[in-house]
Parts: structure tokens; sequence; C-alpha cells
């Protein structure tokens, strides 16, 4: 058994993070290194399928899912995964597989290969959290975020639905303000915390988008956010890349930059601002870090 | 359009319970799903609406709207359905089965959004974004949809120019080509 203090994971970025989500990636590689926790990124991944191979071909959905569980089974240890969305639907598979033996026969002749269903899947949140732990997260702190008040945003998929992610409380999550709490920032009360974005429909129908992230980003600042954060590249997407396109529309303006989780948490372990690729954000953070003398 | 027997067709609502995995005869319009839906605005049957017309055999009313392809799989509405009605599960088979006969949906960006991106996964393994973005553009006439975007997300590296295809593509296109086949024989959904 690997000693308690030696953290070593199999690493599943997907598809956002090698592109639109690059700072997520950076981030989440710096701050891993900096806690000296070790990520070996499976190779060879495939997309995961999302929303639009579930939402319409559920065999597809399931045995994408399956073949990346499989490539990461290779790479041997706990698989960490940063996008929420990648992380719902391995955790799906792994949950419908294991419940219905006919899907499981049928996907394991579409991948050609025994499904691993008992290896951990495992959201970078959790790894902080807990198996890093607060306490020891507490410890890695050289610059804590005192006087940054920050809206911790879940979205859809790190909770629901119950039986699956398995990560905090369904309804009412605390594990992102435990995190926050720990690096020593702030977090407000919100009412938008678990509400839905938008997600995908950033493509197809953007101006669904609009309203559903123009909702969550007044009640971030109603609520006297300075900031928000997230833990998933397409919530950071619509929350973010399209916040000067909402305040246009409903004629507000906000400048609420949107960090990733690794974002903050990295800034607290005292890595730069161009390791965590804050450079890379929409909406400039600068001027509020520069206020609370975080830089 | 009123509802009578002869509009009403029970096989097709098994056929989805069979897909979802779950029962409509559990829920007991207590609307729960509706009221937590973020796109229920969007729809013109809200979740709870959906499931009456499953129990009342009435698919066809619900086929050819677009409320089905309104729904974001938030998952909300599973969550909190005090009968264990798994109604995301329901969106995904009506979905599917609308999907493969081509049904009479009038939304059309969602399931152009949807095809693109698996037909991404097929050629590239990845998500290839910017093809994807300017190929919807072009396909749903949208020629200048999000246009203003374009530039800041390329200087600030979030849309690439050019994308790697995967090594192992072969094995990607064998599972395609596997799953086609096992429909082809009958042997999935």
């Amino acid at each position: 058994m690997t000693p308690r203090n030696i953290l070593r994971y199999a690493y599943y970025p997907g598809c956002s993070l090698h592109a639109s989500a690059g700072e997520y990636d950076l981030s989440t590689r710096e701050l891993f290194k900096k806690l000296n926790i070790g990520l070996t990124e499976v190779p060879d991944w495939f997309c995961c399928g999302a929303t639009p191979a579930h939402n319409v071909d559920e065999l597809l959905s399931l045995s994408l899912c399956a073949k990346n569980l499989e490539l990461a089974a290779r790479v041997g240890g706990d698989l960490a995964v940063a996008c929420a969305a990648c992380f719902s639907r391995l955790k799906t598979t792994q949950h419908v597989l294991s419940e219905s033996d006919v899907k499981r026969q049928q996907v394991e002749k579409a991948i050609d290969a025994p499904v691993p269903l008992n290896g951990n899947v495992k959201h970078l949140l959790d790894i902080l959290a807990r198996d890093l732990g607060l306490e020891r997260l507490g410890q890695a702190v050289t610059k804590p975020l005192f006087g940054l008040k920050v809206a911790c945003y879940y979205g859809c998929l790190l909770t629901r639905p119950p039986e699956v992610p398995n990560l905090d409380c369904v309804e009412a999550p605390t594990i992102m303000e435990d995190v926050l709490r720990a690096i020593g920032a702030e977090t407000v009360a919100w009412s938008h915390r678990l509400e839905c974005c938008g997600a995908n429909f950033t493509l197809s129908r953007p101006g669904v988008v609009l309203q559903l992230s123009h909702a969550i980003l007044d009640s971030a600042k109603a609520a006297g956010a300075d900031c928000i954060m997230v833990a998933c590249p397409l919530c950071h997407g619509n929350l973010d890349i399209r916040q000067k396109e909402i305040e246009g529309v409903y004629s507000t303006h906000y400048a609420m930059p949107v960090f990733y989780i690794t974002q903050l948490v990295g800034l607290a372990a005292g890595l730069k601002a161009d390791k965590l690729g804050l450079d890379a954000l929409i909406v400039n953070p600068m001027p509020l870090l520069k206020e609370k003398g975080l830089l | 359009m009123l509802l009578s027997s002869e509009t009403m067709d029970v096989s097709f609502v098994r056929k989805v319970e069979a897909l979802s995995g779950t029962s409509v005869r559990r829920c007991f319009q207590c609307g729960k799903c509706s009221a937590g839906c973020p796109m229920a605005t969007f729809m013109e049957h809200p979740p709870n609406r959906v499931v009456r017309l499953l129990q009342l055999g009435q698919w066809q009313r619900i086929l050819a709207g677009r409320s089905i392809w309104y729904c974001a799989s938030c998952e909300t509405c599973s969550t909190r359905c005090p009968n264990k009605v798994h109604l995301s599960s329901i969106m995904d088979a009506l979905r599917k089965l609308s999907w493969d006969d081509e049904g009479p949906s009038k939304e059309s960006y969602v399931q152009l959004a949807n095809k693109l991106f698996l037909q991404n996964i097929r050629t590239y393994g990845r998500q290839y974004e910017l093809r994807l973005a300017a190929v919807f553009n072009v396909k749903s006439g949208q020629f200048l949809k999000d246009l203003m975007l374009g530039p800041k997300l390329i200087t600030k590296g979030k849309l690439k120019m050019f994308h790697k295809k995967n090594k192992n593509m072969t094995e990607i296109e064998k599972i395609f080509s596997r799953i086609d086949e096992m429909r082809k024989n009958g042997e999935a959904l």
C-alpha cells in the first residue's frame, strides 16, 4: 500500500482543458506539483462524449467513457478528473454499468475489453479536500487569501444526481467553502450556487446561457462577492467569456472575475500569476487581486 | 388537439420506460421537477407535463415540440423527484428515439450541435472547438454568431487554430463501427 503522504493519480484533463480552459490545466499541474501530488496524464484519452453523446446515444456515451476508464486503468491509481462534466459522465458510466449486466455486456463488446468498474474516479475538489485533507492544505498556504470574498459556484454535475457523484450533500454541499476557508478566503452565502449556467447551449442557443448566467452573476453580486470560483470549464466559459455580452444585453455591470479552484488555491500556495494562467481569464482579475494585496 | 384514445400509443411509452429504466406511472404530478427546472421557461411542455403526456400515451406532442431539446441535463428534476422518476433519463430516451427516427422536432440548432460534436469525436478523438463553432455557424446559417468573441479568445490562447488528432484513432473508429454493427444485428438499441 502506498503511504498516505504520497499521493499519485492518473489524470484525465478532458477536451476543454487542452483548448479553451488551458489555464485550468496549467494551474492544476502547477498546484499539484507544489503540493507534491503526482499526476500522470492518461495517454491518448478520448472525449468522454459529454452531454451530446448521452443526450442521443447512451450506448456510445457509455462506451466512450468505458474506453477512457480502461485507458486510465493502464496508468494505475485513482483517476483525477478536472472537468465537472467529464467527472459526471465517467462516474455515471461506472454506476450504470455496475447496475445493468445487459448494458455492461454491450459496452464490453463495443470496446472489446472488460470495463474496470472498481477504480476510483475523483474530482480535483475531492482530492484537495479529502485525500490531501484540509489540514495539510492549510499547511501549504504561504499567502492566505484574507479579505477575498468568494461566491463558490458548484453548478449541476458536481453533486447531482444524488446516487452518482457522491462528492458532497446534493442540495447543500460545502466542500468548496471548506477548501476556501482552509486557504484563508471568505465565502458568501448566495442563492444560485447550484443553479444551471446554460452549459453546452453556449454553442446552439446562446440566449439561454445569457439568461441563466445573468441570474447567477446577479445573485453573486447581490451577495457581496468579489469573485466567483468554479470547478468546471463550461461554467467558466459561460460566466467569464460571456460576461461582457451579458452586461450589454441586461444593461448592467459586474466586472466579476471568475477563477478556477486551482487558481485560487495556487495563489494561496504562493504560485505566481504566470503559473496559474491568470492572464488567460477574460474578465481581468488583476485589479481585484492588487486591491486585496494578493499579487 | 384533444386527448383521445386514437392518439394514445402506449407501446412507445413502454420503449421509453425500457430505455430509461424508470417508470412514468410512479409520477403523481407534484410538479417539483418543473418548479426546479432552469429550462422550463423555454419549453412548451414543462417536465411534469412531459411525464403526464407520456402517461396518457400522447408522445407525438412531445416529440413535435422543442421541450426535450431544451433540457440541459442538469439533473435537478431527478434529484428532487419524491417518487424516484428519473426524468433526465426519460429525456435522454425521448431524444434518442426522436433522433433515431429523425423525428419532427422543429428544434434544429441543438440537434445540429449534437451531431457536429459527435462527428468531431469520430474524426479527431477529442473536441476541436474552433472547428465545432465554425462549422456550426456555417451549417446553421449564422455566419456572424459570436464573431466578436473570436479574436479575443484566440489572443488569450483559448481557441486553438490547429488540432492534433489522437494517435489511436483506429480504436475510436472501431468503437463507432462495432456499435453500428450491433445495432444492425439487433443486439442493441
